[in-house]
């Protein structure tokens, strides 16, 4: 196993390596100059002033050799000064960090809590319209663009009723650490977050349920006088939520990855609101930052669920 | 139908209805429980309510609370809350007028005095004197990320003490600024001596007044640029000369100020101004009809709908800028556009007053010179308005040559066809409506014209550098401050790629006479700075542009700031949003 783990580890470098690449080129091909932007329209500006610019943010060294102080810096944690904040990238990003994961943890906490029940109560009373409203809930969660139905929840919710907050993590004025008031901001866009998810595993469940109580072992414990209640939560769902637990390995950095419309509909100071207004900037070290740390975040989960593959299938050969 | 298809047609119908529900819910209805309280508004004797709090919406987050490394209105707003300047603009007209400080010219025009206000002090009880605006200008001078260097190349010594030697003017070779002397007897009191006369300057000279006993420490004779320019304090300011003072930056999501009690015009009504961020123009709105946020501007889309919210009081004024249709008049492709007939038929074939309703609600006016009516520069004598004429417009593109073929497109006598292509940035739903109704006006008249969205990063390094594939773009220009046209206008700001010379002349159009309008406006060989002198200049170099019409100035929108109606004194002006702020109160 630790061979295995370590062969993974070593893998996992090269990738990391092409990704910088692709994230360093992909970046500077876009079109566009950062230090242009930020000059464009002010007065008296001059060539000189851009130049120096350029050269106080290495912009005017050749790329492969950007790209080697880049990497090598990169290594040590130093990803560079943003050019908009003048303030180290990385650290710019860890602030960030926080809201993102309480909003990705909570819409997989929303995941599973809805998405498995469910996929149970699909399975159990199949053909029901209860399976029938599952199943069009399942469509709709794939269906709906998150930005669309985060606008409809905000106008529904936050302007209409006024029930919940239209935006933002906390109450302007409140304190910190009250929960109740945060609990209220994350409803919404941790929902909105969740909804494929929750398509996802309810249909997983349901058919993985519909399986596994068709198979004898089931039946003999339906034998052997137990309760439906054991039979169903004790024998059946603990082997039909074997592929939701693997496919787990790689959704929070999904998640994570994958929040920026929901942060951006819902003003949320996430990873991904503060990767789209660096990129539309072209803020090259917060973008760099941000994409090598999701990928980095990718990689990891995935190792994970190679190893919990390794664990639960012996025909997976770790030596 | 069996019960079970009958259940799954009921459940997606109660979905969809759902939907259309949430929909159709037009906001701005009675006001639910949690709603703000529609207030009327306080009458002008009412004595003033302690407490409170003001929360603004932006849609993006400051980026540094440092002037001297600033470089947009957010971070603008949040040291403006801080440090107060020595010199202010009047908030309706622009005009220069004293603040923290008094000032006079020689009658030569190249020496300021200064006398900072006997009562302006810090927060932590020292007096602000003229050694932290010095400090303000040695930080500007130290800095390697500052983009202000070149406006203080007149101030006498400048060129000589900023770093790092080689960039721009600088050479670093002395270790004070010359031009710089404040009293030894009264350390409230300096004078700026400059190299040439320019009226801009003492907009210019407002500089920064910060605190050297907080950024004194990173500008000795040692210290490095990214001393400044990394300064914990850039970020958590500990002092304040302006009304509130830095409290705390959750970064993404809001600042948050307190009251100065100390405040030299004497302490806020308000407990507390937050700079709230959210995500985009929308959230704005629905953050002012919630209650969430105490003011914030809205766009013209969205006014209909906020005018059914019985909570917020409106206020429009003429924003400093427009919105324009640049014409590259040295296009290899467009080759009509180098004709001024055949830009003022550009002016004449688009009903501008038309775009503007269907474009803008009808929030904006009609541009046809560069300043804006707000602005003193604006001339006085009248201009040609360019009132939608299409007949007068094809009567000029044929006087230009330009005679219409039998496919109905233009063809001058070499027979080379009239297309052009307007470029604008993707992602502003506002300038491309602009785009594609100018193209479909000008197919009207024969031109073969289209509309292309692109990325505006990548538009603006166009622009920048003269790229001859723009035929015609539009964009807008913000005009803050002193009206000067040079980086926009004089022909030294023309790029040109092959000297690799880049600048904002993107248009390519030159005029001598226009030239020397600029140049006496700015630095006038008589030395005559007074607002009529300047505005002499201003109405020649006006009145060039709207014969040639390099742009189609196309309209300068209203600004539309909607405030709480419990939000009292709020009065904001094209100039300045915070000219008061240390009077408004909120009431209870």
């Amino acid at each position: 196993m630790r061979n295995f783990i370590l062969r993974r580890l070593v893998y996992a470098i090269p990738t990391l390596i092409g990704i910088s690449i692709i994230t360093f080129v992909i970046v500077r091909m876009a079109p566009g100059d950062p230090i242009r932007l930020v000059t464009f329209g002010q007065r008296d500006i001059t060539g000189e002033d851009i130049a120096r610019l350029r050269h106080v943010y290495g912009l005017d060294k050749p790329l492969p050799l950007q790209y080697v102080d880049w990497l090598l810096a990169m290594v040590q944690l130093n990803f560079g000064q943003s050019f908009i904040y003048h303030q180290d990238a990385f650290q710019l990003l860890l602030t960030r960090v926080p809201a993102t994961l309480q909003l990705a943890v909570t819409a997989l906490a929303l995941q599973l809590l809805i998405g498995v029940p469910l996929g149970v109560i699909a399975a159990l009373k199949r053909g029901s319209w209860a399976d029938g409203a599952i199943r069009v809930f399942g469509v709709a969660g794939h269906a709906l663009p998150a930005f669309w139905l985060g606008l409809m929840l905000i106008i529904l919710f936050a302007v209409t009723l006024r029930w919940l907050p239209s935006q933002g993590v906390l109450t302007v004025g409140k304190d910190v650490w009250d929960i109740p008031d945060r609990l209220r901001h994350i409803l919404l866009p941790a929902f909105v977050l969740s909804l494929t998810g929750i398509a996802n595993y309810s249909r997983i469940l349901r058919t993985e349920t519909l399986d596994v109580l068709g198979q004898d072992f089931v039946r003999t414990a339906h034998a052997k006088g137990l309760s439906e209640r054991t039979v169903v939560f004790v024998h059946a769902l603990r082997n039909a939520l074997i592929p939701v637990v693997t496919a787990l390995g790689g959704i929070l950095a999904a998640l994570v990855g994958g929040a920026l419309v929901v942060e951006q509909v819902f003003s949320w100071p996430g990873v991904g609101q503060f990767t789209f207004q660096a990129a539309i900037a072209k803020d090259y070290p917060i973008v760099q930052a941000a994409t090598m740390f999701v990928s980095v975040l990718l990689v990891i989960s995935y190792l994970l669920r190679d190893i919990a593959y390794a664990v639960v299938d012996p025909r997976i050969k770790t030596g | 139908m069996t019960a079970k298809q009958r259940t799954g047609r009921v459940l997606i119908a109660v979905f969809a209805a759902t939907m259309l529900v949430a929909t159709a819910c037009t906001p701005g209805g009675p006001a639910a429980s949690g709603a703000p309280s529609a207030t009327v508004a306080a009458s002008a004797s009412e004595k003033p309510q302690q407490g409170g709090r003001v929360i603004e919406g932006w849609a993006t987050d400051l980026a540094t609370i440092q002037p001297v490394l600033s470089n947009d209105t957010t971070s603008a707003r949040a040291w403006g809350l801080i440090y107060d300047g020595i010199v202010a603009q009047d908030a309706k007209s622009g005009e220069a007028k004293p603040k923290m400080a008094t000032y006079t010219i020689s009658s030569d025009g190249l020496t300021y005095s200064f006398e900072m206000n006997a009562k302006a002090n810090w927060s932590d009880g020292k007096p602000v004197i003229a050694q932290d605006w010095l400090t303000g200008l040695q930080g500007v001078a130290k800095s390697a990320k500052t983009v202000r260097k070149s406006t203080f190349q007149d101030v006498q010594g400048f060129n000589e003490y900023c770093a790092p030697a080689g960039t721009g003017k600088c050479t670093a070779t002395a270790s004070s600024i010359t031009g710089v002397t404040i009293d030894s007897a009264n350390p409230k009191k300096w004078s700026v001596k400059m190299t040439k006369v320019s009226c801009p300057a003492i907009l210019d000279l407002i500089g920064y007044t910060i605190p050297t006993q907080v950024f004194g420490k990173y500008l000795t004779a040692t210290s490095k640029a990214e001393d400044f320019d990394n300064a914990p304090e850039n970020t958590n300011p500990t002092v304040s000369s302006g009304p509130f003072k830095f409290k705390e930056w959750r970064k993404g999501d809001q600042a948050i100020f307190s009251r100065n009690e100390t405040y030299w015009q004497g302490a806020p009504n308000v407990d507390e101004y937050v700079m709230k961020v959210v995500a985009n123009t929308a959230a704005i709105t629905n953050g002012l009809k919630t209650g969430e946020l105490t003011f914030g501007s809205i766009i013209a889309r969205d006014l209909a709908d906020m005018q059914t919210v019985d909570t917020v009081k409106i206020t429009k004024y003429q924003n400093l800028g427009y919105t324009f249709i640049g014409w590259n008049t040295a296009s290899p492709t467009a080759v009509g556009l180098a004709d001024k007939r055949v830009r003022q038929a550009l002016a004449y074939g688009i009903d501008m007053d038309a775009v503007i309703k269907a474009v803008v609600f009808g929030e904006a006016t009609k541009q046809v010179a560069h300043h804006v009516p707000v602005q003193w520069a604006y001339p006085s004598t009248p201009l040609e308005p360019y009132k939608y004429d299409k007949a007068k417009a094809q009567q000029l593109l044929k006087d230009a040559g330009w005679t219409l073929g039998s496919d109905g497109i233009l063809a001058n006598a070499a027979g080379k066809k009239f297309s052009l292509t307007i470029s604008t940035n993707s992602g502003n739903q506002e300038r491309e409506t602009l785009a594609q109704v100018a193209a479909d006006q000008y197919k009207q008249l024969g031109i073969d014209a289209k509309a292309r969205p692109e990325a505006f990063q990548g538009l603006v390094t166009k622009l920048t550098t003269g790229d001859q594939t723009l035929e015609a773009t539009i964009i807008g220009w913000s005009l803050g401050g002193d009206p000067d046209p040079y980086s926009i206008w004089h022909s030294s700001n023309i790029p040109d790629p092959a000297k690799k010379i880049e600048g904002f002349g993107f248009t390519a159009f030159k005029d001598p006479a226009m030239d020397k309008a600029i140049e006496q406006g700015r630095n006038p060989t008589d030395g005559n700075c007074s607002t009529a002198a300047r505005k002499a200049n201003y109405e020649t170099f006006n009145k060039i542009l709207n014969e040639n019409q390099p742009y189609n100035f196309g309209y300068s929108n209203n600004t539309l700031a909607v405030s709480q109606k419990s939000l009292q004194n709020f009065a904001p002006a094209s100039f300045s949003t915070l000219a008061n702020v240390h009077e408004w109160w909120i009431k209870k």
